[in-house]
């Protein structure tokens, strides 16, 4: 195994690594699947008799066997199963145990719901007109933005429509149930947020806590999806298994999956933006509408996030911004990587190419002209925070040269003049991803570091590995600081009986939160051994614990100072190593040293234990200096931004509207990664998932709101070959990130906003052959490029 | 005559009766044997993650014979009879990985892992034709063709084709020299020669050895169904809309392998769309690449071409090709053989010609010499995706560039897969110029009209049409 490797790439490649539904099947185990709606917003009835006739059918359960039905994550809004009312198809109405899962999927066939319609809301227009909303509106604003439209020189107003886009995570949601003695339950799922999950399934099932154990020992993919949404179904199964007594496993099928779970919000916004002849931006509105589905979910946290992503990576000295979260009746929309930020970033980056349009001029010059600087005090963003480690210029300067841009814009206007078959497109577009939760309660995470005798780790923290390589990065940053190899630490499958009260693995900050919390851990087993070496070496070798403890000839080798206590994983370190040292002792290949005079660490860890020095130890960190006021809009939301600029290179086929990517340049700054292999390959998934977004994946729904695309077959995800062509990923020098860990940066999110290049690449590509700028939505489809190439083609055949 | 199923997995021999040969082989692997390295995602073959790598010694016509990938989550365990079967699990010799293992893990290819079996095992298909042909590198675009049938949410794809591309094909041993001896080849023959019947209460699978007992068969059993390797039927019965029970399956017929003709071809019903593209490459180029596009490696290791066309689906992509080909389709029944047009073979939306006790056992056509094809296939996204609009286009033309014969098909416009009669009949005589291809280009939408759904508009498959057919006439009238 290469020392960057994912910690068990090597078991993935083998098919040896476990999912929650390689488990092997238990004796008695039951297997469970989930009645749904079909309509959008109905009064039910549920008629199971005819299911339960079926002599493979253990039981069937309804709202009423629920304890407590309603749940959420925000707002307790969402009942686990629908209780006389549906309010969006795919709802889950009822539960059918049966004794193996293909007799289930057949018995769920025969539960009658008989449906009387009631009145629905299926899109933002109807939402806005019917005034149904979550939550009430919410404003950002800084400067005059009345007095900047006043003295403006040009404006322009538009709307843009994006999407959703499913998580599309290969492991379907899954849990399996085991009930325990004494009322306990033990739950092994697939969910990003374990300790929701274990308060979810406690609440509806009307237990303590105590009595509920949640594990996650990996996820086939999250992406936001298990964020949240992964609790629910874990209830179901615990439901079931607490009922019967028996296992309970509940295993969705793709399709089911798709239609019953919340996507990516579909966003409706509105903008008028305020400049003058240069392009430089001094007023802009916006007017975000997002889609929350039937129950708010995360959706009002997601709204903020877009809210506070609206300026992307440009100084708009007057701005004001809105959000405002429509109720409808569809699946209850959810977190998915970059959780609103791409809707506000596809907001400020469209406004840009309009300017760009209107002026006559490049769209790069424009965005050159608007960027955050610290030049001029153009460094403060609209809600207030100052923008520290500013990375922007460099990158803007470095990406042109890097890919040749300019000689490029000028082939692709030869090209675009002499072919008649295909167009091309070129586009730029940064990012500046706010890194912290904007809820500030959820920037805390503990961690447990055990050192075993024979000088190997355990780690266990609140971070859920879902193939970002969270457990890599934290136990090469704890082996380091011990001076050994990653691989004398496991880190172990996420448990809420070793880490409770955590926060979700999202936002980005798996690394940052529990990478912080466990590096502070082993600071602490670190400082006692350096003291505790300290000691040790000062005395001959035979005098040692081992040699004379047992015996008792030897008075024991006492710690005189108090335990560490520190809050702050970068303080008493060197920058540069990241490492701390403590009492002139260094951990270095898995030596411990004073001096001249040395130790093996594990045979340190021996003395140590023979001495009665505590060998494991727990840490909670806090992100200090999050204080973001959500009343007012205002404050540093974020503990730093990860940023980044992107170079796409499209072609369109003007019989068809096909699109082809043709290059993809990619800069980053990622502060000092600890594992740059596994950040680059952060950086191609999130941008191909970005870009499967603004191009080809397609959420179609029927007049119910029944998601008609759920399944691989009809909703494409991109596939290898639409891996880009040239697809180059570099990531920038940055030593300065003093705000975090070691120097690193979040990664998870930043990269799927660069995506937004492609489509303003293809907006680009269309601007050469039509007069107005394309006005095309996120997922810019064959179908929706072609439109845009033959508008009243398109309008006479529409008829 | 047999009673089990017979095939063999990671070197060992299975046997098995209806229970587990009703099975689709996801699961027997899964849930039978344990193998959970095998993993479903999409159960309809779509994503690639259930590859298994078959080798089938009886198939014709192909002049490479290994294990090649297919999908498990589709595949019912009895169509797989007389198969060589290797799992992830297979993969890796003694303590060294295999090099797809390998690489994958040197050039993170893998991520969550879910997909990574999948892809382990694809790969290691690609690797073991490549070791079979002495080839010594693996491209970039070779990687990506393989793997066009596995989907990965996680890697952007980039860290896997890094992978596929640093396999070292020089220190890795074939599969087949690992698993594969004689012992194994005689017993599969053996297996080969020995027809099935299968009867249980809730399964039935029969597999003659020839057509006449396979028609008699269909004669006293009309409501059974005829499955070739179930990639079609497979997926509806995933979905719980159909039980594949009562099931005829024509894979102990040796002749139906065959795919022969230097002009005239004559394509079995058991011939694949992998042997298909491989038998035309150099004859149709063309349609090659079309075929290319279509379905995925796997689906396309199993399918058959004869399957494709009997299923009748407006937006199947072979048959637009066999109609520009004017192909006959030879369907056989007890009282004989019949001959038809596959342009009058399809009547309306999944129905065709076929009566229920006929068997079609074979398309003929006419490799084309003096035409020129030109095939397109429309689709949200390019690679492994069902059409929004598919045509294959044929002309012939004198030097005066007066059109001799042209046909015109397309899918996805109508009920049916359609010629465009009157359109062709409109060029067909003409000298092709500016005013003949405005004529039939305005007359061309007289003659469908196409559906709005899920994949595209009716607007849209209309102005591909068009596009595509007008860009075609005039690259034909410029050359």
């Amino acid at each position: 195994m290469s020392k960057s490797s994912h910690d068990f790439a090597h078991t993935h490649v083998q098919g040896l690594s476990e999912f929650v539904d390689d488990r092997p099947i238990m004796r008695g185990e039951l297997f469970m699947d989930v009645v749904y709606s079909t309509h959008a917003h109905a009064k039910i009835k549920v008629d199971a008799s005819e299911a339960l006739k079926d002599p493979e059918v253990v039981a069937v359960y309804t709202a009423k066997d629920v304890h407590h039905n309603l749940w959420g994550t925000i707002f307790k809004d969402q009942p686990v199963l629908a209780d006389g009312v549906v309010q969006f198809a795919g709802e889950p109405i009822a539960l059918v145990v049966a004794k193996d899962t293909i007799s289930a999927q057949y018995a769920k066939q025969k539960v009658k719901i008989t449906y009387e319609d009631l009145p629905s809301i299926l899109s933002i227009n109807e939402a806005k007109k019917h005034q149904s909303f979550i939550a009430d509106k919410r404003f950002i604003e800084r400067g005059d933005v009345k007095a900047a439209f006043k003295k403006a020189k040009h404006k322009l107003s538009g709307e843009i429509v994006i999407q959703g886009a499913d998580h599309f995570y290969l492991e379907s949601q899954v849990t399996v149930a085991y009930p325990q003695e004494d009322g306990q339950i033990e739950i092994h799922t697939s969910s990003q947020h374990p300790t929701e999950t274990q308060h979810v399934v406690a609440h509806s099932l009307g237990l303590d806590a105590k009595d509920v154990v949640v594990q996650v020992k990996r996820m086939g993919g999250g992406f936001g999806g298990k964020e949240s949404q992964a609790a629910p179904f874990a209830a179901m199964a615990a439901l079931a298994a607490k009922n019967l007594n028996r296992p309970v496993r509940l295993c969705l099928t793709k399709d089911d999956d798709m239609v019953m779970t919340g996507k990516r919000n579909p966003f409706q916004n509105l903008y008028n933006v305020a400049f003058d002849d240069d392009g430089v931006i001094d007023g802009l509105e916006v007017e975000l509408y997002s889609d929350g589905g039937a129950y708010a979910d995360l959706s009002t946290s997601i709204m903020e996030r877009a809210m506070l992503h609206s300026d992307n990576a440009y100084f708009i000295p007057n701005m004001k911004v809105s959000g405002q979260v429509c109720k409808t009746h569809h699946h209850p929309h959810t977190a998915f990587r970059g959780f609103g930020g791409p809707k506000g970033v596809a907001t400020a980056e469209i406004i840009i190419e309009k300017i760009a349009h209107h002026l006559g001029l490049d769209p790069l010059i424009i965005r050159k002209r608007n960027i955050y600087r610290d030049e001029n005090n153009r460094n403060t963003t609209h809600y207030g925070q100052v923008f520290k480690n500013n990375c922007l210029p460099r990158l803007f300067d470095k990406i042109e040269k890097d890919c040749d841009y300019q000689k490029r814009r000028q082939d692709i206007e030869a090209f675009n003049k002499s072919n008649d078959q295909f167009v091309k497109g070129l586009s730029i577009t940064p990012v500046k991803f706010g890194i912290s939760f904007t809820t500030r309660f959820l920037n805390q995470a503990n961690a447990l570091v055990i050192v075993h005798l024979d000088g190997s780790l355990q780690i266990a923290t609140g971070a859920t590995e879902m193939g970002q390589g969270v457990n890599a990065r934290i136990s090469a940053m704890v082996t380091s600081e011990l001076g050994l190899e990653r691989d004398q630490a496991r880190v172990m499958p996420t448990r809420t009986d070793k880490n409770a009260n955590t926060s979700p693995t999202a936002a980005s900050s798996g690394t940052d939160l529990n990478g912080a919390a466990a590096l502070l851990a082993t600071r602490k087993i670190k400082y006692r051994l350096s003291e505790f070496a300290s000691l040790l070496l000062e005395l001959p070798s035979d005098r040692w614990p081992s040699k004379t403890a047992g015996l008792g000839t030897e008075a024991e080798i006492t710690l005189k100072n108090k335990n560490l206590d520190s809050n702050d994983p970068n303080e008493g370190a060197d920058w540069l190593s990241g490492k701390a040292d403590y009492f002139d002792i260094k951990f270095v290949g898995g030596e411990v040293l004073k001096g001249s005079k040395k130790i093996k660490f594990a045979d340190l860890v021996r003395e140590a234990y023979l001495s009665r020095i505590a060998l494991s130890d727990y840490a909670h960190y806090s992100i200090p200096g999050i204080e973001f006021n959500k009343l007012s809009g205002e404050g540093n939301a974020f503990l730093y931004f990860t940023q980044g600029v992107a170079c796409s290179e499209v072609e369109l086929n003007r019989d068809t509207g096909e699109l082809k990517v043709r290059q993809v340049d990619i800069l980053m700054d990622l502060g000092r990664p600890v594992n740059k292999d596994l950040d680059i390959g952060q950086v191609s998934g999130a941008f191909i998932q970005g870009m499967g977004w603004v191009t080809m994946e397609n959420l179609v729904y029927n007049d119910q709101g029944y998601l008609l695309s759920h399944a691989p077959s009809t909703y494409k995800i991109p596939n290898i070959q639409d891996t880009p062509r040239v697809f180059n990923i570099e990531l920038l020098e940055n030593e300065e990130n003093y705000a975090n860990v070691r120097g690193t940066k979040a990664v998870g999110e930043p990269p799927l906003l660069l995506a937004i290049s492609t489509w303003t690449a293809i907006n680009n590509a269309l601007s050469y052959i039509s007069k107005d700028y394309p006005n095309i939505k996120i997922p810019a489809t064959n179908e929706e490029v072609l439109k845009a190439m033959y508008p009243s083609k398109f309008a006479q055949w529409s008829k | 005559m047999r009673n089990k199923i017979v095939f063999y997995l990671n070197g060992k021999r299975h046997s098995v009766g209806a229970t587990e040969a009703s099975m689709m082989l996801s699961d027997y692997l899964r849930y039978d044997q344990g193998l959970t390295g095998t993993k479903v995602v999409c159960a309809e073959g779509d994503c690639g993650a259930c590859s298994v790598l078959r080798f089938f010694p009886h198939a014709k016509g192909v002049d490479w014979q290994n294990y090649i990938p297919v999908n498990s989550c589709i595949t019912q365990v009895a169509t797989l009879d007389g198969s060589s079967l290797l799992t992830v699990e297979a993969l890796k010799d003694n303590d060294r990985l295999h090099e797809a293992q390998r690489a994958m893990v040197d050039c993170h290819g893998s991520q969550c892992g879910f997909c990574t079996p999948g892809f382990v095992v694809t790969l290691g298909g690609l690797v073991e034709e490549k070791i079979s042909k002495n080839e010594k590198t693996i491209t970039e675009q070779e990687a990506k063709n393989c793997l066009t049938g596995n989907l990965c949410r996680c890697t952007g794809y980039q860290g896997i084709i890094d992978a596929a591309v640093s396999v070292d094909l020089k220190i890795e041993k074939s599969l087949k020299s690992r698993y594969f001896d004689k012992d194994q080849e005689k017993d599969l023959v053996d297996t080969f020669n020995t027809p099935v019947e299968i009867k249980h209460d809730d399964f039935i699978f029969f597999a003659p050895k020839t057509i006449k007992e396979a028609c008699t068969f269909l004669e006293n059993n009309p409501d059974c169904r005829i499955i070739a390797s179930s990639t079609d039927l497979g997926v509806v019965h995933n979905k719980r809309r159909l039980k594949l029970e009562k099931l005829l399956s024509l894979h102990l017929i040796p002749e139906l392998y065959q795919i022969v003709g230097n002009d005239q071809v004559s394509l079995g019903a058991r011939v694949t769309h992998t042997e298909f593209r491989h038998f035309i490459k150099d004859t149709m180029p063309e349609i090659a690449h079309y075929l290319d596009l279509f379905a995925s490696p796997q689906i396309k290791n199993l399918a058959t071409v004869v399957g494709n066309v009997a299923t009748a689906s407006p937006i199947g992509d072979t048959p637009p090709v066999f109609l520009a080909l004017d192909a006959k389709l030879v369907l056989a029944s007890s009282s004989g053989e019949r001959v038809v047009n596959i342009s009058d073979f399809f009547l309306d939306y999944r129905k065709t010609l076929r009566k229920p006790n006929e068997i079609i056992v074979r398309i003929e056509f006419d490799l084309p010499k003096k035409s020129t094809l030109k095939a397109i296939k429309n689709s949200n996204r390019k690679d492994l995706d069902i059409s929004a609009v598919n045509m294959v286009m044929n002309i012939e033309m004198d030097s005066a560039k007066v059109v001799k014969e042209i046909r015109l098909a397309a899918g996805g416009i109508a009920a049916i897969p359609l010629r465009l009669k009157k359109t062709e009949d409109s060029l067909r005589g003409q000298k092709l110029d500016k005013k003949s291809i405005e004529a039939a280009l305005s007359l061309v939408h007289s003659e469908f009209n196409p559906l709005s759904d899920l994949r595209a508009s009716s607007a849209y498959r209309r102005i591909v049409v068009e596009n595509s057919l007008s860009r075609f006439l005039h690259e034909e009238a410029a050359k």
